[in-house]
């Protein structure tokens, strides 16, 4: 587990110390919150980055995931890991935020439960993944349907559970490994996509 | 045997399968290379997407680094800014208009050196310069606010490019597109017969307006003569102001003298040394006069209010009449309809053959009745002051925060800010001095580097309050609201301790060289710091 993603991925000494500023923030005290943002912000405004179409609007969506969980802390379950709730407060957020901006023509959830699944050849998705920078495949995420990214994201990101996914984009749980299936088709055919121009640029050359 | 597919060895990968079917998938992909395959081609597809995902490939922006500043409920935003328009009406209606009051009754004739200074000479002829200095301040205002609001839906170089573009857009244009017609030159005339189909703004030493306009018209002149016909208002910044036409509807006249001739519509504000309306002059509405004198001789059909100096009235009031001033000299042609009231130092004097409604109601003010509207004064002005100086702060804190918090760290060490203050204090008096100096001289530019220095005195009773208010309440925070809190506390108790007699001075003589310092320091440090990255939280 990545410690930067999950800070309390860590020793048992830090994950009491973790667990103690949890408490002082939870109780008021300014400076152990100051801590907790400085801890989990560079975390969240990544998470943000991923799933939010600008720079911009992850800014201010970290911004406005932090009032919330301030505000919210009291109802933190201790029993839970931390970074798993502040992931699911950030989630409902983004994913609010999406949508309700005008992304409803690709938040359908009726076409998930019809979609073929094609067997793919295994030697070709290897083909097609090999080599791929992290920011090919960044670049190949920008261009997902917000809810296919924002699945990706919950997932490989926050490293949420399908019950919180399922919760949070508001579909069954039985669908949300259809969901991240056909998120990762569409990625493939995107992935294919710049691939082809690659080759096509190559032959140019 | 058949194979499985895609749906389920992702969901096996990700143990999300039944427990025996996990089983069944197991033993299979031991037998079955394209299964086995197609598992680790998808496992491989995980960690890129993990990895593509969580890869640190972008710093926090600065704005991040700290502790949130979008905290602050609105209310408060509410509330200060309601406080601080409000301080900014109640200074321009009471505050400034009983100060000219009292400078006429002083003596200061047409000659006097305020007057030289506001309306006259080197400052006067800056006044077209002043005007495209504040267009040029409010389209940097605008500007901002347009930034902020795309921002948040566009990248920020297309935001810039947009703004940038619609700036060099609006500046391109002519400005007769505009929603006014504008002109600008050394003698402007809208000649009779010519109609101006619009509201028309004009700026120069003269201006005559002899023909129609179909709109307002404001001016910002030397000499404005309304001797056409207006159907909208004239609102005028002028040093004589002669209105001797028709003017449908209100007349705001900042000017030194206001003389009016012609008839009004709707209600005449007049504000200046003198004000004369003469017999065949009419006012439709109500007039509110501010002036050192004034010589009502015409008609007005409703009320009038006045702080004035002194004040002659000859014409009629077809309302009410309330006028507070020197001396009111009422003559035998004159007439008020409704109930008249004076307050003044000595009886007005009622001319045999006035006609009166009712005989004039009058109160003689005394010595002990004006401390007590001082005190109600000075109370309404320390609740403005305070409500303006916590706008200013919570601005700071927002916008500066990086400023904020060094000149917040420089307040801490008390001696030198106090000591850099003293001195920066002697520097500005300096300055001042030598900037009336050049005023009177003659270059009214000299005013400007002295006005440089009152934001700065405004300022420093912020971060002594917030200092304050933070040794009060314990330590100090990182948190915007909790901050904000403190600053509210202690600028309260600076403006009450403020309020005590003499001592009072005291404190805000200890307020401004502290702060003042302490804010020059911040200055110099934030200056400094700029290449440092990230100045650690006060402690």
């Amino acid at each position: 587990m990545d410690a930067r993603r999950h800070p309390e991925g860590m020793s048992p000494a830090e994950q009491a110390v973790a667990h103690e500023r949890i408490a002082l923030a939870k109780a008021g005290n300014a400076e152990a919150w100051g801590e907790l943002y400085r801890q989990y912000a560079p975390a969240i405004f990544r998470f943000c980055r991923r799933t939010m179409p600008t720079r911009e609007d992850a800014e201010d969506a970290t911004m406005d995931i932090f009032v919330k969980v301030r505000q919210k802390l009291s109802q933190y379950d201790a029993s839970r890991p931390f970074s798993a709730w502040l992931y699911t407060v950030a989630a409902n957020h983004c994913w609010d935020l999406l949508r309700r901006r005008k992304l409803r023509q690709d938040l359908e959830t009726g076409e998930v439960e019809k979609m073929p699944l094609e067997h793919p050849d295994p030697g070709q998705l290897e083909q097609l993944i090999e080599r791929r920078t992290g920011q090919e495949m960044r670049r190949a995420l920008d261009k997902l349907p917000a809810r296919s990214r924002m699945a990706l994201v919950l997932r490989y990101y926050a490293e949420m559970s399908y019950d919180d996914i399922a919760t949070t984009l508001g579909v069954r749980r039985t669908f949300v490994g259809v969901v991240l299936l056909r998120a990762r088709h569409q990625l493939r055919e995107i992935l294919e996509g710049q691939g082809g121009a690659k080759l096509a640029a190559g032959g140019a050359a | 045997m058949n194979h499985f597919d895609e749906m389920a060895c992702l969901l096996y990968l990700e143990g999300q399968l039944d427990p025996a079917r996990s089983r069944e998938l197991a033993a299979h992909v031991a037998d079955c290379a394209p299964c086995r395959d197609l598992l680790h081609a998808l496992q491989h597809e995980t960690i890129l997407l993990s990895s593509a995902l969580t890869e640190d490939n972008e710093s926090m922006p600065a704005r991040l680094a700290s502790a949130q500043v979008r905290s602050l409920p609105s209310w408060v935003w509410t509330l200060a800014f309601g406080a601080f328009a409000a301080g900014a009406y109640w200074f321009w209606t009471d505050g400034i208009g009983p100060w000219f009051d009292q400078l006429s009754n002083a003596g200061f004739g047409g000659t006097d050196v305020f007057s030289m200074i506001v309306f006259t000479g080197a400052f006067w002829e800056g006044w077209s310069d002043m005007i495209d200095a504040m267009q040029i301040g409010a389209l940097i205002l605008v500007a901002i606010v347009v930034i902020g609001w795309i921002r948040r839906r566009l990248r920020r170089s297309v935001a810039i490019a947009v703004v940038i573009s619609a700036l060099l857009f609006a500046l391109a244009l002519p400005p007769q597109a505009g929603a006014a017609e504008v002109r600008r030159g050394r003698s402007i005339l809208v000649p009779v017969g010519e109609v101006v189909h619009n509201d028309l703004i004009v700026s120069g030493p003269s201006v005559r307006i002899e023909g129609t306009v179909e709109g307002d018209v404001i001016a910002f002149t030397r000499n404005l003569t309304v001797t056409g016909h207006v159907t909208g208002d004239v609102i005028a910044f002028s040093e004589e102001a002669l209105i001797d036409g028709n003017v449908e509807g209100n007349v705001r006249v900042f000017s030194r003298d206001v003389n009016l001739q012609g008839a009004v519509g709707k209600n005449v504000t007049a504000f200046g040394r003198s004000v004369d309306t003469i017999s065949k002059s009419n006012v439709g509405g109500g007039m509110i006069v501010l002036a050192g004198e004034a010589d009502l001789d015409g008609k007005i059909q409703r009320d009038l209010l006045g702080m004035v100096g002194r004040t002659d009235l000859d014409g009629l009031i077809g309302g009410q009449a309330w006028i507070r001033g020197g001396s009111l000299t009422v003559a035998s042609s004159a007439e008020i309809r409704g109930p008249a009231k004076f307050e003044g130092p000595q009886q007005p004097v009622v001319e045999a053959g006035a006609k009166l409604a009712s005989p004039i109601q009058t109160e003689i003010t005394q010595e002990r009745q004006r401390t007590r509207r001082s005190t109600a004064r000075v109370a309404i002005r320390a609740i403005f002051g305070y409500g303006g100086a916590l706008v200013v702060g919570i601005l700071l804190l927002v916008i500066f925060p990086g400023f904020f918090r060094a000149t917040l760290r420089e307040t801490d060490s008390i001696g030198l800010p106090i000591g850099v203050g003293a001195l920066a204090l002697i520097t500005g008096a300096f300055l001042l001095v030598l900037g009336i100096l050049l005023l009177i001289v003659g270059i009214g530019a000299g005013v400007a580097g002295v006005m440089a220095y009152a934001p700065i005195l405004y300022v420093a009773q912020v971060f002594v309050g917030t200092w304050l208010g933070n040794k009060i309440m314990g330590q100090p925070s990182a948190v915007t609201s909790a901050v904000v809190g403190r600053m509210a506390v202690g600028l309260l108790i600076l403006r009450v301790a403020g309020l005590i007699p003499f001592l009072g001075g005291l404190v805000w003589l200890l307020v401004l060289l502290w702060g003042t310092g302490a804010v020059l320091l911040g200055f110099y440090r934030t200056s400094r710091a700029e290449s440092a990255p990230n100045a650690p939280l006060p402690a």
